[in-house]
C-alpha cells in the first residue's frame, strides 16, 4: 500500500484508548456476519439464476443485476473497513457504461475486472466472516462467562440433571473453588488475549478488503482528488482574504490619508492670510492621522499578527483571548518553545481569533473556553461558548473561509451550533 | 535630558530626534539596530533611551531584547520601548527585573507630544509607564478579584498600572487628591496588596498583581 492510505489499524490507536478500539473492532466483526450472509445469498442466488437462464439470454441482465447488487455490498464493506481502520478506503473506480454503444455498452461492463473481484469477495466474505464471528463471540463469551462464573455457578449446579458434566470436572477439578479457579483462569486468558485476537481477526478482513476491494492506483487517485480540492480551497481562501484586505485598505486608511492631505493643503493655503483658521484643520488632520495608524495596525494584525511570528501560537492566542469581550477560559497544551510550521500556527490562530470575533458579534455568550492541544500528528483547537448558537459554515461567513484555510492544510473544521447553543468549533490541522 | 534613540526607519528616527530636540532635549546617539543600541547605551549612559521593537536583523522583537540586554549591562538604565502594536506578553519581559525605569508604549502615543515627553520624564526618574492598551489587556486577563472593584476603582487601577501618580490620576478623572487616595486604598484592600506610599513601588505592586 502507498503511504497515502496506510494508517494501519495497529498504529492509529495512539489516538484512542485500546478499549474504544476493542469496541469498534468487535462491533465490526459482529455486524460482518449478517452482511456476509446477505452477500453470500445474493452471489449464490444470482449466479445460479444466471447459469440456469444463460441459454435464454435473460441470464445476462440477471448477471448484471447480481454484479450491481454485489457492488453495493462492496461499497458498504469499503465504508466499514474505512471506519474500523480510520483510513477511508478508496473506491477503485468502475468502468462506466457507454450510453451510445447500446447492448455492447452493457456487455462491456462484464469486461471490467472490479465487479468480478467484488463478486469473489462477496462469496469469500461468508466463510471468513463466519469464522471471525465465531472466534470473536467465543472469546468474548468465555471471558465474560468465566469471570462471573463463581457468582452463578451454584445456581447452575442446583438445576443440573444427574450425570451432567462440565469441563473442569472432567479435567479433575471437583471442588467449587477449583472449578471457579479453572473458569476464571480460562477467562483471564481470553480477556487478556481478546484485544489481540479481535485485532487479528479485523486485520484479516482489512487485508482481504485491501487485496480485493481497492487498489493503489485508486488510493492515489483519491488522494489526488482530495489534494486538488484542498488546493483550490486554499487558493479561494487566499483570494477572498486579499479582496477583503483591499476593501478594508480602501475604505479605511486610504480614505483617511486623502482627507488628511486635503485638510493639510487647505491649512497650508490659509497659513499666509489667516493662520488662526488653519489651526482646527491641523487638529483635525492630526486626529485623522491617529485613526489611520490605528486602522493600519488592526489590518496588519488581521493579516499576520506580529506576536504570532515573534512568540508563537500560545502567546498569540493568549493575546487574542485577552482582547475578547466574553470571559475566556484558555487552556493551551503545547510544549514550551516548540514552534509549528507558520501555516499551521496561522490557521490555528485565525480559527481562534475568528471564533472569538463571532462570539463577540453574534453569540451573546458570557463564557468561552478555548482549548489547544496536540493529538497524535494533529493540532486541535476547540472553541466552545455558552451563547445562543446558530453559527454555520455557509458561504460568505467568516467560518467558511476558515474551513477553506483548514482544508488547504489537509485539516478540517467542524461547527456544532444548534439554535439555542452552545456553539462548539473544532479545527483539526495535521502538523506532521 | 540626554537620550539615545534607536529605530531602523530613518523617517521616524529623524522625526523623533527633531521632536526631542525641539523640546530642549539632547539626542546623544541615534542608531538603527539592536546591537548598536546596546553599545550606544553602554557608551553614552543616557538619562533615558527610546527603542523601537522591530529592527534588523530579525525584524521581530529585536528592540525588546536589546532593551533587556542594555538594562543588564547598565543596571537600571531607563528605557522606553516603542512599538506599532503592543502585547502584554512583551511587557512581561521589560517588567521582569522589577527595577522600574521602563516604559512600553504604542508608537502613535508620540503624536501626543506633551504626554509623551511626560512619560519620558517619569521613566527617566525611575517610574514605570505602560500603554493603556497593555493595561487593558492585563486587566481583562485577570478576572476573579477584579470583579469586586467598582467601575471607578477599575479606572483608578488602570491609571495606576499605566504608571500615573495620585495627582495625575486626580487630574485625569477630575476629582480631588483625597478622593483618589480613598479609591487607591480600596483597590489595595480589595486585591489584598500591601499599601505603599511611594508611587513607584505602588505601580510595581499593581503590575506584579496583574501579571501574576
Amino acid at each position: 500500500m502507498t503511504t497515502a492510505t496506510t494508517p494501519q489499524i495497529m498504529t492509529t490507536g495512539a489516538r484512542s484508548s485500546w478499549m474504544r478500539r476493542l469496541g469498534t473492532e468487535s462491533a465490526f466483526l459482529l455486524v460482518g456476519l449478517p452482511l456476509a450472509i446477505l452477500s453470500f445469498t445474493i452471489v449464490v442466488t444470482g449466479l445460479s439464476l444466471t447459469a440456469s437462464l444463460l441459454i435464454t439470454l435473460i441470464g445476462i441482465p440477471v448477471l448484471l443485476g447480481t454484479l450491481w447488487l454485489v457492488r453495493g455490498v462492496a461499497a458498504v464493506e469499503r465504508r466499514r473497513l474505512g471506519w474500523v481502520t480510520r483510513a477511508p478506503m478508496a473506491d477503485p473506480g468502475y468502468r462506466r457504461r457507454d450510453r451510445e454503444a447500446g447492448l455492447r455498452g452493457w456487455l462491456n461492463l462484464l469486461r471490467d475486472r472490479q465487479p468480478w473481484l467484488d463478486l469473489a469477495y462477496g462469496l469469500l466474505l461468508f466463510p471468513v466472516a463466519l469464522a471471525t464471528f465465531i472466534i470473536a463471540v467465543t472469546w468474548w463469551a468465555t471471558a465474560l462467562y468465566g469471570l462471573t462464573w463463581p457468582l452463578f455457578g451454584h445456581a447452575l449446579d442446583a438445576t443440573k440433571s444427574p450425570g451432567d458434566q462440565d469441563l473442569p470436572r472432567l479435567l479433575g477439578f471437583q471442588s467449587y473453588a477449583g472449578r471457579s479457579a479453572f473458569y476464571m483462569g480460562l477467562a483471564v486468558f481470553c480477556a487478556v488475549t481478546l484485544p489481540f485476537v479481535v485485532r487479528g481477526l479485523t486485520g484479516l478482513h482489512v487485508a482481504m478488503g485491501r487485496a480485493m476491494l481497492t487498489s493503489d492506483v485508486a488510493a492515489l487517485q483519491q488522494r489526488v482528488a482530495t489534494l486538488t480540492a484542498s488546493r483550490s480551497a486554499a487558493a479561494e481562501a487566499e483570494a477572498t482574504s486579499l479582496r477583503r484586505l483591499e476593501r478594508d485598505l480602501h475604505d479605511g486608511p486610504q480614505q483617511r490619508l486623502v482627507r488628511i492631505a486635503m485638510d493639510l493643503s487647505h491649512a497650508q493655503q490659509r497659513l499666509d492670510d489667516d493662520p488662526a483658521s488653519a489651526r482646527p484643520l491641523v487638529d483635525e488632520a492630526l486626529d485623522q492621522t491617529r485613526e489611520a495608524i490605528a486602522e493600519v495596525r488592526a489590518l496588519s494584525r488581521g493579516i499576520a499578527p506580529p506576536v504570532l511570528a515573534d512568540r508563537g501560537l500560545a502567546a498569540a492566542i493568549a493575546a487574542v483571548a485577552s482582547r475578547a469581550t466574553a470571559d475566556v477560559n484558555l487552556d493551551v497544551h503545547l510544549p514550551d518553545g516548540e514552534r509549528l510550521s507558520p501555516s499551521v500556527e496561522s490557521a490555528a490562530y485565525f480559527i481562534v481569533a475568528e471564533a472569538l470575533t463571532n462570539v463577540a458579534k453574534h453569540a451573546h455568550a458570557t463564557h468561552v473556553s478555548v482549548d489547544v492541544r496536540r493529538e497524535a500528528e494533529d493540532l486541535v483547537v476547540d472553541i466552545t461558548d455558552d451563547g445562543v448558537g446558530g453559527a454555520n459554515l455557509a458561504k460568505g461567513h467568516g467560518l467558511a473561509g476558515l474551513a477553506d484555510r483548514a482544508a488547504g492544510l489537509d485539516g478540517t473544521l467542524e461547527v456544532s451550533s444548534p439554535p439555542g447553543g452552545p456553539t462548539s468549533i473544532t479545527g483539526r490541522i495535521p502538523c506532521a | 535630558m540626554r537620550l539615545v534613540v534607536a529605530d531602523d526607519s530613518v523617517l521616524l528616527r529623524e522625526g523623533l530626534v527633531r521632536l526631542l530636540s525641539g523640546a530642549g532635549h539632547e539626542v546623544v546617539a541615534s542608531v538603527g539596530d539592536g546591537t548598536s543600541f546596546v553599545d550606544a547605551v553602554v557608551g553614552c549612559r543616557p538619562d533615558v533611551s527610546i527603542v523601537d521593537v522591530r529592527m534588523p536583523p530579525t525584524h521581530t522583537d529585536e528592540g525588546m531584547r536589546a532593551a533587556v540586554e542594555a538594562r543588564q549591562r547598565v543596571r537600571g538604565t531607563a528605557v522606553v520601548v516603542l512599538s506599532q502594536y503592543v502585547e502584554s506578553s512583551y511587557a512581561d519581559d521589560l517588567l521582569a527585573d522589577g527595577a522600574g525605569g521602563v516604559g512600553y508604549l504604542l508608537k502613535d502615543r508620540v503624536t501626543h507630544i506633551d504626554e509623551f515627553l511626560d512619560a519620558l520624564n517619569r521613566v527617566a526618574t525611575g517610574g514605570t509607564v505602560l500603554d493603556p492598551e497593555v493595561v487593558a489587556q492585563l486587566i481583562t486577563r485577570r478576572r476573579g478579584p477584579l470583579a469586586r472593584l467598582t467601575a471607578r476603582e477599575r479606572e483608578v487601577l488602570a491609571l495606576m498600572a499605566e504608571g500615573r501618580s495620585n495627582a495625575a490620576i486626580a487630574q485625569r478623572l477630575v476629582v480631588s487628591d483625597g478622593a483618589v487616595e480613598k479609591h487607591v486604598g480600596n483597590v489595595f484592600a480589595k486585591l489584598d496588596l500591601a499599601p505603599s506610599d511611594e508611587d513607584h513601588r505602588r505601580v510595581l505592586a499593581v503590575l506584579a498583581y496583574l501579571r501574576d
